[in-house]
């Protein structure tokens, strides 16, 4: 249907057009007069001029304003004046030839041309525009025509600004409000957070003036009863209320007070959490553990660890699985610290995956608990969460807990590899020797990994069937670093088999490696 | 119809440089937000690491330095004695004279009671042939580990010490660089906290020591270089490392760890063969191949970023040195670009393949064409009559003030985050060099970065005639694939 409209339509549109190009003014110029009229009034067309011809030999002397007409005589005797192209002025000189009975002819292009040719020729131009008729003030369409080819084109709808109707300004001039706008805010938020800084940091060295006197003399001169039962009046004295409802006034008490927690020992670190209490930071490091910002909650957990702020532990368990890896390192550090019942059974059901750097925090706190509290370590081996598991196994080995050594003995043959490799590594520093024979399975591993560790720990903790496993291995050409390590356990297990039997296999890596384990200065390597 | 032609491509080239400038634009400024974004959670973060623990927990990964020298003689003593001084539980330092013609192995072995080992070493990796292997008699420097090996080039050096190391992580550095004592510390903090993902390299910002004062391995004092190209490369420098590299990071997109200052997971170095020593820009190329390894068997990984000031080098402050210098790292890209051209707009390797590598490629590798091209526009504009003063001058002054605001902006970042330029006379120096840099370096970057490219093409300089052969025979390539899938 739109195909067959779209038929109808654009003929249409072409047909309307072309008689609107056809209905255009033209005088009749097929009269004599009307022409001659019509070029005086016109008085110029383009390409046509007139010349008038005396048939007699008359002397120029004799032909008034002859100067005027630029005679020429003609072969045939007569007299031929210039061109005129004014035309206007064709009626007073052919007056001033009058008794002469002059003739004239027209010339189109310098081409002597007959009246009719000049007729056609003049309604040509009319026709197509070329020439504009004198005087007719309503312009027609064919008026319009003229004037587009005379003038540069502009467009049909004149914009306001030269921006808009020029693209390639138009886009320089976007990117460069884009550029100004964007710099300006940056410049901006550059400069007030600079601003916000030095103010922050000019404020808090007058606030640490204004607190590190007050607060010591509280230390030296105030029995801890005497701070726990500090009146308002009393605190105000010391810190005016002004500046103690202030964050940053409270911030930078908190950074003090926490920093000579740090340092100090006995009745002083009792007193400052006293202090803490009495002042009511503990009302801020519980409002930080309310922030959307992660950082201000890690914060709050750190106060909350330093200052033994018991009162917090049902908000920090919160916190215990967050998806933020600091808050939750912080939380679980917090609830070791502070909690007389809490174990490592939370920790079981943390479905984050432990790093490194996790394990470390907490190995440097299980290490100081482990004696003095039952924290269920066992139960870590229980885990759904992989990770957990594997820190069971180390703190097996990095604590030294050798009463679980038989029951990783149970879990071991049901491990994955991953797990197994961190439990060999468990019984080599144990010197788990019961574990042999677990290990001695290990080296006939698929696993390239889990064959290596057992490689390794099988020279700590390995027995008679294991130097005969290892020949067995080194007979069957494994690649160079498992041969070394399996060269080094068998010399560590049995040396005498290992001379004996690298005396035998006298291959280029057996002779090297053996260059290697015997050279005293790699013992340490 | 060339006339209409030659207008045609004129008017295409118009546009084209039009889209640049915004793209220019925008995607600095983005550069500026995502590293500011990404230096505060680092400052946060910062907040909250207990850094002395890391040095004696049996959890912390264990560090191999490898530290290449070639010709170092009077210096490798004292190099290798601040490297051992580091603060750190578990590491080595593993130095691989590289064939000095000098006597470096002489003066290590003299000041160390260096011996010759017996040790059997096994190329995992490909070298040139390894001489000996030296450790000391004296307990004290039971960390130390020197390799003798034929010349082979940095990579190949490099490539000997990877051989050699058994540790977790793998520092490769520049042995002329002075490291804190807490560089380790402080780099492998990101491999320990990663859970999720692994991280497979970190890099860190190498600091400009020229004109500074050190003592014990430490810069003690800072001073802004005395020339005016020293003084460039410090802005430079502040802009690569703690505005580029740091939202480079913030994305995971980063493509680039210094040479001179990079740690590696060692199971992922090796399991993509190591160093490429037939590139002259190896550090990038380890990268990336390291990504690509692991975005191909889609492991979750995480390319590091530590913005603390850890490492000083000096930096070259006359033109000779400073042109070899960037003609290399030009050919470096162009060699990393060209070998990896799989990743280009490729969605499985995501940020990588998708922001990181086509960011590279056109305003790092295409930047002096680019910019070449618009100053020849410019001419056929002025001699055909067509120039626009406004257009010109618009877009001039516009890329100018954007380059004022990102050398200020860096500036900026270092004084809020480290203020190690404490000096104001330093401070209106290097804001001075800020206004004169455009005008007076860049154009030098330009043709020094152009003549890179010319390098290439002609096989010219370095490796880089070497890579191009291997171009033609695609030998090189398929054995850089294979290795890189196989393993």
């Amino acid at each position: 249907m739109r195909k067959v409209l779209f038929f109808i339509l654009v003929p249409l549109f072409f047909v309307g057009t072309s008689n609107a190009i056809g209905q255009q003014n033209q005088p009749d110029l097929t009269d004599s007069v009307a022409f001659h009229d019509f070029l005086i009034k016109q008085n110029e067309v383009p390409g046509l001029s007139v010349r008038f011809i005396l048939e007699n030999k008359i002397l120029t002397d004799s032909i008034p304003a002859a100067s005027l007409f630029g005679f020429t005589e003609l072969t045939s005797g007569g007299l031929v004046s210039s061109a005129f192209s004014q035309l206007n002025q064709f009626t007073k000189l052919r007056d001033t030839l009058k008794l002469l009975n002059p003739k004239w002819e027209f010339l189109i292009f310098s081409q002597p041309s007959s009246l009719t040719a000049s007729q056609e020729y003049v309604a040509n131009l009319l026709r197509n525009g070329d020439i504009q008729i004198v005087g007719q003030s309503n312009l027609s369409s064919n008026d319009l025509i003229l004037l587009a080819s005379k003038l540069p084109y502009k467009p049909l709808a004149q914009y306001k600004f030269q921006v808009i109707s020029d693209y390639k300004l138009f886009v320089v001039t976007v990117i460069i409000v884009f550029f100004f706008v964007m710099a300006l805010l940056m410049i901006l938020f550059m400069l007030v957070f600079k601003a916000k800084k030095n103010k922050r940091e000019q404020l808090t060295k007058d606030y640490e003036f204004l607190i590190v006197g007050p607060l010591t003399n509280l230390l030296f001169e105030k029995e801890l009863d005497e701070i726990k039962k500090l009146s308002d009046a009393e605190i105000n004295d010391i810190f005016p209320a002004t500046l103690l409802s202030k964050a940053l006034f409270q911030h930078v008490l908190i950074d003090k007070i926490i920093g000579l927690n740090k340092k100090m020992k006995g009745d002083f670190k009792n007193k400052l959490k006293a202090l803490y209490q009495r002042l009511e930071l503990n009302k801020v490091s519980l409002g930080n553990l309310k922030s959307k910002q992660w950082d201000r909650v890690a914060t709050g957990l750190v106060q909350i660890n330093e200052m033994d702020l018991i009162e917090a532990l049902s908000e920090v368990k919160k916190f215990t699985n967050s998806p933020n890896f600091y808050v939750r390192s912080q939380a679980v550090g917090t609830l070791l610290n502070l909690s007389d019942k809490m174990d490592l059974v939370f920790l079981k059901d943390q479905t984050y995956p432990l790093s490194a750097w996790q394990q470390m925090n907490y190995l440097r706190i299980i290490k100081f608990l482990y004696q003095s509290k039952e924290l269920h370590m066992k139960s870590l081996f229980e885990s759904e969460n992989q990770s957990v598991r594997l820190f069971g196994y180390k703190l097996v080995r990095l604590i030294g807990l050798v009463d679980f050594l038989e029951d990783l003995g149970k879990l071991a043959p049901n491990a994955s590899d991953e797990e197994k490799i961190e439990i060999i590594k468990t019984y080599e520093v144990l010197g788990a020797h019961m574990q042999a024979d677990f290990v001695n399975d290990c080296l006939l591993s698929e696993n390239p990994k889990l064959q290596q560790a057992a490689a390794q720990a099988i020279g700590e903790i390995g027995n008679k069937e294991s130097v005969t496993i290892l020949e067995n291995l080194l007979k069957s050409q494994p690649e160079f670093r498992l041969k070394m390590i399996l060269l080094k356990s068998l010399q560590n297990l049995d040396s005498n088999q290992f001379e004996k039997f690298t005396s035998i296999q006298m291959d280029f890596d057996t002779q090297r490696i053996k260059r290697h384990l015997l050279d005293p200065l790699l013992r340490h390597v | 119809m060339y006339n209409f032609l030659f207008f045609l491509i004129l008017e295409i080239l118009g546009v084209i440089f039009l889209i640049l400038s915004f793209s220019v634009i925008s995607i600095y400024l983005t550069i500026m937000v995502l590293s500011a974004l990404e230096m505060r959670d680092h400052i946060r973060k910062n907040h909250f690491a207990d850094y002395e623990d890391i040095v004696t927990s049996p959890i912390a990964p264990s560090v191999s330095i490898l530290a290449p020298a070639f010709n170092e003689g009077q210096s490798i003593v004292q190099n290798a004695q601040s490297l051992l001084s580091l603060f750190y539980g578990k590491f080595e330092v593993i130095i691989i004279n590289d064939g000095s013609k000098d006597d470096t192995l002489e003066q290590l072995i003299n000041a160390f009671d260096l011996e010759r080992t017996s040790y059997a070493y096994y190329p995992e990796i490909e070298t040139k042939k390894v001489r000996g292997i030296y450790k000391s008699q004296n307990i004290s420097y039971g960390k130390l580990v020197v390799i003798d090996k034929e010349n082979g080039g940095k990579a190949d050096a490099l490539n000997a010490g990877i051989n050699l190391s058994e540790m977790e992580i793998l520092a490769c550095i520049d042995v002329d660089c002075i490291l804190s004592s807490e560089s380790i510390t402080r780099m492998v903090r990101p491999f320990m906290e990663e859970a999720n993902r692994k991280v497979i390299a970190v890099g860190g910002v190498i600091g400009i020591a020229n004109n500074c004062d050190v003592q014990d391995g430490t810069v003690t004092k800072y001073r802004i270089p005395t020339t005016l190209l020293g003084r460039f490369q410090v802005i430079e420098y502040f802009r690569a490392f703690l505005m580029g590299r740091m939202a480079w990071t913030r994305i995971n997109g980063l493509m680039l760890i210094s040479g001179a200052f990079g740690f590696f997971k060692r199971d992922v170095v090796l399991a993509v063969g190591g160093y490429f020593p037939k590139t002259v820009g190896e550090d990038m190329e380890l990268l990336v191949r390291m990504r690509r390894y692991m975005e191909e068997r889609n492991i979750p990984y995480k390319v590091g970023f530590i913005p603390d000031p850890l490492c000083w080098t000096e930096v070259p402050e006359s033109e000779e040195v400073l042109s070899k210098q960037r003609n290399r790292w030009m050919r470096g890209t162009i060699e990393t670009l060209q070998l990896h051209r799989v990743i280009r707009f490729n969605p499985r390797y995501g940020v990588l393949g998708m922001i990181s590598y086509p960011f590279w490629a056109l305003f790092e590798k295409a930047a002096p064409i680019i910019e070449s091209t618009g100053i020849i526009y410019t001419f056929i504009l002025l001699f055909i009559g067509e120039f626009s003063a406004i257009y010109f001058f618009s877009l001039l002054v516009l890329m100018y003030l954007l380059t004022l605001l990102i050398s200020a902006f860096s500036i900026l970042y270092e004084q809020i985050s480290y203020n190690n330029y404490k000096d104001k006379k330093d401070l209106n120096r290097l804001i001075l060099t800020v206004l004169v840099e455009p005008i007076l370096v860049h154009p030098k970057i330009i043709f020094w970065g152009l003549k890179g490219h010319l390098d290439f093409i002609t096989g010219k300089g370095g490796w880089g005639k070497m890579i191009r052969t291997g171009f033609k025979k695609a030998e090189d390539r398929k054995n850089l694939e294979t290795q890189s899938q196989n393993s």
